[in-house]
């Protein structure tokens, strides 16, 4: 058992003392999570499309509508694919399993609460003004102008309604589709808002048409636009609305917090790997021969190697833990994140005794562990969003250490605990004894 | 007392190759320096690598210390040390960690290992480079730091395979003089060397190995006393490519046992050098060559090794 702890700390000492590792272990995935974080600002990102996402509108007024009109806009066409549902249950459950990105309920009262002022004018005049145009309106006489500016005048006193809630009830697994819908819904409620903000300017000289009326009537105004905001007003330019984003047990989704958890696996498997080459380079540099001499088994030598790569990459991935989060980043329950690192390096390792078990020559496992790093990363989703990988895609790359840390921290980042982690860390772990078995096979015809 | 018992050893690495080392067998007696002299590719790393258990025999056994190597391979490993032809060191470390490192592998620890290093690096002269690195070192500190640590533990059995290659003189006159101390204190030495030299300087007995045998076995005066009261003539020449025209010349002449060509110079193996010179003159001016040098050597390894193979040492 002390041989075993001699030659990992032997490893561990060398891997630090290399300058050029160093560089590959800490400081290169530290730069890039910085940039990645800096140039994504924590969220959002990606080439999406056809990003499929159910709409429960339960109000099917005008202003509603415009809402659902902003998701058939041009900007938007081909981005979303919008599917209108009526079946709540039934639309949460599609949801949970992953079916679709997001699900976008509009309340019953939605119309009333972000513009009562119109729900008056509608009871009791008839008229709804929020599906009127400029056209409509200047077709209207004076005396139903006036009317409609008594009844106006009549919700002015009316205390103001609380923010009606649009809700957004998203997969975490989808999570930068979530940030885009979320982001759409903004922008339909802004172009909601210049319109009713151009309304709400014209009912106004209604009103005080109406006070004057009789006495001094001062002209009906006729040629303001509806579109005219009053921008510079940043009171008037707030609606009463609130979007709730509901993402089951979890964070919604951060460039920084992905891409740390992500980088940090794909530089780990650098690591590993090179780790692994060295079993090799020491039969190369005579190192290994002299170990096989010493009274040692040598499985214990392969063992204690082995455990000097997993504690130099488990101290890698420590410090990238700590430094990106002193970056922002949050990878998940600090009490579960050193039992997913522990099982990642212990798979990741697997990989590097596997390429080095099979390999010729230390030069040839460098380059076959590079290869499989890059490929492996690129399938399973490292340096893109896993969730819009095609599902066969994402299935296969299930071979990698990579897929399965992406899968594993997704899980711990939108606030998964134990539970959800086990049947995650179980198919880490029976991936690293497929790996492990392959490359003892892989070692005794090497070493025979 | 024999410590080491090497019975027919055969290596053959591929099924349809030569043998590496073919039905080798000699003893190796406590106490003394054995050496394994012969030219590069002629078995003798091979042959240390089965008797130290890197290697597993393709036939015959080994015996070290009452251990078979195959059967009880923990239990050889537990007596001996041994010091690679390569350098095996971790360049990374420094002299003192590497010591260390290779201490604890053989099981060594605590007072006992602190006492080992201080004294191995004191007597490779490196007490006052314990802190640097490896990398920084020159070849020859290098190669003492490498027999250094196959000393650690102070094995019964030492191998000690060309460990004056590629060293300054210094470097390995230090090395001589330090197994040659080693031996006095009662180590036993299986030296590998194909330099002729150091193994008539260091051996009690030498094994000659050609081409994976072993082709003669003895101590020196046993050795020499094979090619009788012969001389060895070597000449030098002015032109580099006419040895072989000249050794083809000689061969078959009388007095002229053995003639071998190598880097523009003829060894010949004479009854007298006294009397073969002016025959070897006399070919040479025929065959329009002219000598630069000539040198009449005693009966030596040398002349031992060109005797039992027809070829120089060198070669």
């Amino acid at each position: 058992m002390k041989k075993l702890w001699v030659l990992a700390l032997k490893e561990v000492r060398l891997a630090f003392r290399d300058v050029g590792m160093l560089v590959t272990m800490l400081a290169t995935p530290l730069l890039l999570t910085l940039a990645i974080g800096a140039a994504f600002g924590g969220s959002g990102g990606g080439n999406l499309s056809d990003v499929p996402v159910l709409l429960l509108n339960r109000d099917q007024g005008t202003l509603s509508q415009a809402l659902v009109e902003v998701f058939d806009s041009e900007g938007v066409k081909g981005l979303i694919a919008l599917e209108q549902v009526s079946d709540e249950s039934a639309a949460r459950a599609r949801v949970d399993q992953d079916e679709v990105a997001v699900l976008v309920i509009i309340p019953a009262d939605f119309g009333a609460r972000v513009f009562p002022e119109g729900a008056q004018v509608q009871q009791t005049v008839g008229l709804d003004l929020t599906a009127m145009d400029e056209a409509d309106y200047q077709a209207l006489t004076n005396e139903q102008k006036l009317e409609i500016g008594r009844a106006f005048a009549l919700s002015q006193g009316q205390v103001a309604p609380d923010a009606v809630s649009i809700e957004l009830y998203a997969s975490p697994d989808w999570r930068i589709s979530t940030a885009i819908v979320k982001s759409v819904i903004t922008q339909g409620i802004e172009i909601m808002n210049i319109r009713l903000q151009g309304m709400m300017a014209i009912m106004t000289r209604l009103v005080t048409a109406h006070i004057l009326s009789g006495a001094n009537p001062e002209p009906v105004p006729s040629a303001v636009p509806f579109a005219a905001m009053p921008s510079e007003n940043p009171q008037a330019s707030a609606l009463p609305v609130r979007l709730t984003v509901t993402v089951p047990g979890g964070r919604s989704f951060s460039w920084l917090d992905y891409s740390s958890a992500s980088l940090a696996i794909i530089f780990l498997m650098f690591a590993v790997t090179s780790g692994g080459r060295t079993l090799l380079a020491e039969r190369e540099w005579g190192t290994l021969p002299r170990l096989l001499i010493t009274p040692t088994a040598p499985l214990a030598v392969l063992v204690g190697k082995m455990a000097g790569i997993v504690l130099t990459g488990l101290l890698q991935v420590t410090v990238l833990w700590g430094a990106t989060s002193l970056l922002g980043a949050y990878w998940g329950n600090p009490l579960l994140v050193p039992l997913a690192l522990l099982v990642l390096v212990i798979c990741a390792t697997g990989v590097g005794a596997l390429v080095s078990s099979w390999a010729q020559t230390a030069g040839q496992a460098g380059a076959i562990g590079t290869a499989v790093t890059l490929v492996g990363s690129a399938i399973s989703g490292s340096f893109f969003p896993r969730m819009n990988l095609p599902v066969w895609v994402q299935q296969l790359s299930l071979i990698t250490p990579q897929a399965w840390g992406i899968e594993i921290f997704s899980e711990l980042q939108s606030g998964g605990g134990l539970v959800d982690l086990l049947p995650l860390l179980g198919g880490a772990l029976l991936l690293t004894a497929v790996y492990y078995i392959l490359a003892l096979v892989g070692f005794r015809r090497q070493f025979r | 007392m024999a410590l080491v018992e090497v019975n027919n050893l055969v290596k053959r690495y591929t099924s349809a190759g030569p043998n590496a080392v073919d039905a080798v067998s000699f003893e190796i007696h406590a106490g003394e320096v054995f050496s394994l002299l012969g030219p590069n590719g002629a078995g003798k790393t091979t042959t240390i690598s089965m008797i130290s258990t890197l290697l597993t025999p393709t036939a015959g056994n080994v015996v070290v210390d009452g251990h078979d190597v195959q059967r009880e391979p923990m239990a050889v490993r537990e007596v001996i040390g041994v010091a690679p032809q390569d350098l095996a060191l971790y360049h990374d470390l420094s002299a003192e960690e590497n010591l260390r490192f290779w201490g604890e592998m053989r099981g060594l620890g605590g007072a006992e290992l602190k006492r080992e290093i201080a004294e191995k690096l004191a007597l490779m002269d490196l007490s006052d480079r314990a802190k640097a690195r490896v990398k920084t070192f020159s070849g020859g500190m290098k190669r003492r730091l490498n027999l250094a640590v196959g000393l650690l533990g102070n094995p019964r059995l030492v191998m000690l395979d060309e460990p004056t290659v590629a060293i300054d003189p210094q470097s390995r006159r230090y090395i001589l003089d330090y197994v040659k101390r080693m031996n006095a204190d009662g180590a036993t030495v299986l030296y590998t060397t194909h330099y002729m030299e150091e193994a008539q300087e260091l051996s009690h007995r030498i094994g000659i190995m050609d081409q994976g045998r072993l082709i003669a076995l003895g101590t020196l005066e046993e050795l020499t006393r094979q090619v009788g009261e012969h001389e060895t003539l070597v000449l030098k020449l002015h032109q580099e490519g006419g040895g072989a025209a000249l050794a083809e010349a000689l061969t078959g002449c009388e007095d002229v046992f053995e003639a071998s060509a190598s880097n523009g110079e003829v060894t010949l193996n004479v009854d007298s050098a006294q009397a073969a010179l002016p025959l070897a003159l006399a070919k040479a001016g025929d065959l329009g060559l002219s000598i630069r040098t000539v040198d009449i050597r005693e009966p030596n390894l040398e002349t031992v090794f060109l005797h039992l193979t027809g070829r120089a040492l060198r070669d």
